[in-house]
């Protein structure tokens, strides 16, 4: 059974991560590592990677885009897992943060919160491409009318996501790289 | 004196718990509940049995059957295995307390340690429901077993430890030397608003539990270990910008009033305005620099109100205490004291089908790995490397 650690941005992540990874994979066993923000992340993921002494163990490296430039964001992770002899280790990035990929699935937070008619913002053209949704965690916000928590509805949210149909592109690209390592 | 493992069983949550190479300072976490507050009561409850009996101990925690682990019938009972000194014997005294007619007592108490390196252990005192023996010559004995000399002895109850009439003589060192560890032993759980209390004017050397004698012991330091005292001030001063004294002064009405002078003004605070940090800080100070040290100390969660810079120095001076002083107990909550220590100071409590584990950090390989690596505590402590310390 392979065994997988994520290096996470923060505690959001990790809730996420906990409930929907075992409903998606059931052969394997994981650990969520969550840091205390990107800076704390790119600081000292470098130190798990080389401490981490659990045989078989594949790594994932899970931050949010932001701003910064995608390519420029996984090189240099990509870099610091090469120099820590850990060159396989997955690298993806939510665009631009964990939460365009909630408006990926805007049906599932609608459960989740408990309001009604939350998923027509899926075919508003501000929200229709996740991914290129400017302030999600902001925005996201702003529809739920603030009742969207970061971390206790991340954790809901992956109780019940459907991850076969999310709109967001970089939700999609980060399933696929989990199968393919898994399976 | 150093402790280096406790055995507890069926002492509250602690139904069957080991804790082993106990270090010179010890800090332990566990979410609320694992039993942090229950392991240093073990020693409150040691103490109170012996300067009562077992059945007030017990009475005092709500009677033998709230105390006893739910499920079991007992005997309740402690193994603590300590030195006196870096290469004395390694001494153990076991004691176990089960139920008869309703009425607690002492099935078993034992002191024992090894004469030389080789043979089984040696009983040095050995007591059952109120009888036993005691050697009364360990202090003179060089030589062959067979010269110890035992002595029957009969205790006036069965609910009195033995320990507690032979730590009173010299020719029971090794009594003598855990009787005093648990008559001294001092658990600090500082709470601010005891501390700014006024107090009517008396003497005090020592800081209490609760911190509510400050002022008088704030008043004894001054007066008999005005060095100290000073030292005390010089700390305070770099970890707190403005303070540049603190007194207490006596008032007309008789009672004690603690004041603290910051530099921008002319008149001194009185400590019921001073900010809780401040106040804490200045109370772990007197505590720490008491010149007459715990030989066991606990002390609950240290970095409550304080700034969690403060937290790496004050870490420091634990350890400091626990080098020239006694050994160190602590609990915390705290990332930032946490990574302030070290891999072999730190246990974790985690409560497994309602009992509590006793988990040592440098046993476990992954932790001890990361930290190899430069990884600290309270970072591994928060990401959840502890297995099963987080609340859920």
């Amino acid at each position: 059974m392979k065994h997988l650690v994520f290096l996470l941005e923060e505690e959001s992540a990790k809730a996420l991560l906990e409930n929907l990874l075992p409903r998606i994979f059931q052969n394997i066993t994981f650990k969520c590592i969550p840091f205390e923000g990107k800076s704390d992340l790119e600081g000292n993921f470098v130190k798990k990677l080389k401490g981490y002494n659990v045989p078989n163990t594949f790594f994932v490296i899970l931050r949010d885009q932001d701003s910064a430039d995608c390519y420029v964001i996984k090189n240099n992770l990509k870099e610091k897992c090469v120099d820590a002899s850990k060159p396989d280790t997955l690298i993806r990035i939510a665009c631009q943060e964990l939460e365009s990929w909630y408006f990926g699935s805007l049906v599932s937070v609608e459960k989740v919160l408990n309001i009604s008619n939350l998923s027509h913002y899926s075919i508003d053209k501000r929200y229709r491409i996740p991914d290129s949704i400017v302030n999600p965690k902001q925005e996201l916000k702003k529809i739920t009318n603030q009742k969207y928590r970061q971390v206790s509805s991340s954790r809901e949210i992956g109780n019940i996501m459907d991850y076969r149909n999310n709109t967001s592109k970089s939700f999609n690209v980060f399933i696929e790289g989990l199968k393919r390592i898994i399976e | 004196m150093k402790i280096e493992q406790i055995k507890i069983k069926n002492y509250k949550a602690f139904k069957n718990a080991t804790m082993h190479d106990v270090p010179q300072m010890c800090v332990i976490v566990g979410a609320n509940g694992s039993g942090k507050s229950t392991l240093f009561d073990i020693f409150g409850f040691l103490k109170d049995s012996m300067t009562q009996n077992i059945t007030v101990a017990l009475a005092k925690r709500g009677g033998y059957k709230e105390v006893v682990s739910r499920n079991t019938k007992g005997p309740i009972e402690f193994e603590i295995k300590f030195r006196e000194s870096g290469k004395s014997e390694l001494v153990t005294y076991h004691l176990a307390i089960g139920l008869e007619n309703n009425q607690p007592i002492i099935e078993r108490e034992i002191l024992r340690y090894r004469m030389g390196s080789k043979g089984l252990p040696y009983h040095f005192l050995d007591f059952s429901r109120g009888k036993g023996t005691a050697v009364t010559n360990e202090l003179f004995y060089q030589g062959d077993i067979k010269e110890l000399k035992r002595e029957e002895q009969t205790l006036a109850k069965t609910d009195i430890l033995a320990i507690k009439g032979l730590a009173q003589f010299k020719q029971f060192p090794a009594a003598a030397t855990f009787g005093d560890l648990i008559d001294k032993w001092h658990v600090s759980d500082f709470h601010i608003n005891q501390a700014r209390t006024t107090k009517d004017d008396g003497y005090a050397e020592h800081l209490s539990r609760e911190g509510d004698n400050l002022a008088l012991v704030t008043k004894f330091m001054y007066e008999q270990h005005n060095d100290l005292f000073n030292s005390i001030l010089d700390k305070l001063k770099k970890r707190v910008p403005g303070i540049e004294s603190v007194d207490s002064k006596l008032t007309d009405e008789g009672s004690v009033l603690l004041r603290f002078q910051d530099g921008s003004f002319k008149d001194p605070f009185l400590a019921r305005y001073v900010s809780d940090g401040t106040i804490k800080m200045f109370a772990y100070l007197v505590l720490l620099y008491d010149p007459n040290k715990h030989p066991l100390l606990c002390i609950e969660e240290p970095e409550n109100q304080l700034y969690p810079t403060l937290l790496t120095e004050l870490a420091e001076e634990f350890k400091e205490y626990s080098n020239v002083g006694g050994q160190v107990f602590i609990s915390t909550h705290s990332p930032d004291f946490l990574n302030a220590v070290e891999l072999e100071d730190v246990f974790w409590l985690v409560k497994n089908a309602g009992y509590t584990e006793i988990k040592r950090a440098k046993d476990d390989s992954l932790i001890a790995s990361l930290i190899r690596e430069g990884d600290k505590m309270g970072y591994l402590w928060k990401q959840g490397f502890f297995e099963g310390v987080n609340p859920r």
